[in-house]
């Protein structure tokens, strides 16, 4: 568990990419994703608070948009695979329903030959 | 296969017919007459052995377990909204998750496909459906060609033991599917 700072995120890439090279991103972000339907020690409701977009973008431009519930498990982690064609930042930005954003970017960046 | 067609029959939850719960419903015109299914099971294992060639068929096609069936309302107008109609066929996409799955709170998935992610033909969204949680529609990932390969891997919570779907639309407007049965023994969801 990372769950000390709420939105705290990281995002992992390969160390060695080629132009492209089809790479696998892996991500995780901090965040209860609470569904609303527990309770806590005092038997009172815990308000749903949970991540409900993920937009990932590579150079600038937007290459894919996550919608998610609180079915995603607390601190969620999503992989997915990005086509390298050029160099530049991905950045993915979390936005959970009380609205907060949380940033978090890698640079993608060629090896020498 | 026949074994297969035969264990697949109960979970659908038809009480006489053996063979009727794996016809598709396009088949009328070339199988058996509906009537042989409809009364004692030993007509039905007369009409397994007629309509064999047709069983066999439609297990090479779809391969695995039986397309889970609609449970609910809320499950039916969810598919209707993500497919507008069109047919969700079983292939071209993997769904890979536990059997049994021991805490209901944090569930592995891994989404993938044969399907290309080029800019002329690419999968745009892959939707992720668990039947019997209080939210079915779990997630949606919209996706570009950039993304080079329609690949997921998350966790999720689940409530209960259900059948969990992976449903791919295409630019071309295909839908493709898999599902996964899924045990839950802790429910993760309250």
């Amino acid at each position: 568990m990372m769950s000390d700072t709420i939105g705290e995120a990281r995002i992992k890439v390969p160390d060695r990419i080629r132009r492209g090279d089809l790479i696998t991103v892996n991500s995780i972000v901090s965040h209860p994703m609470d569904t609303g339907f527990f309770r806590d020690a005092d038997g009172d409701p815990i308000p749903a608070y949970f991540i409900k977009q993920v937009v990932v973008t590579y150079g600038g431009k937007e290459v894919a948009r996550f919608d998610w519930t609180s079915g995603i498990s607390r601190d969620p982690v999503v992989s997915f695979t990005l086509r390298a064609e050029k160099e530049g930042p991905l950045t993915m930005v979390w936005t959970d329903n009380k609205g907060a954003t949380f940033k978090q970017s890698v640079n993608i960046s060629f090896a020498a030959a | 296969m026949v074994l297969r067609a035969l264990i697949a029959a109960p979970q659908n939850g038809l009480t006489c017919p053996v063979l009727h719960p794996s016809f598709p419903q396009d088949m009328d015109s070339d199988a058996v007459p509906r009537r042989s299914f409809l009364c004692t099971c030993a007509v039905a294992a007369v009409g397994m052995i007629v309509s064999s060639s047709v069983v066999n068929r439609l297990l090479a096609a779809t391969p695995g377990p039986e397309d889970p069936d609609v449970p609910n309302e809320e499950v039916a107008r969810i598919l209707q909204r993500i497919s507008n109609g069109r047919p969700i066929r079983r292939g071209h996409v993997s769904l890979d998750m536990p059997v049994v799955a021991e805490d209901g709170r944090v569930v592995p998935v891994m989404i993938e496909t044969d399907l290309p992610q080029t800019a002329e033909r690419y999968v745009k969204a892959v939707h992720l459906i668990v039947d019997h949680n209080p939210d079915p529609h779990l997630a949606a990932f919209h996706l570009t060609p950039t993304i080079g390969a329609a690949s997921i891997t998350t966790r999720i919570k689940m409530k209960r033991t259900t059948w969990v779907r992976a449903i791919m639309e295409t630019s071309t407007g295909e839908m493709w599917a898999d599902y996964s049965r899924v045990r839950v023994t802790l429910n993760g969801c309250g």
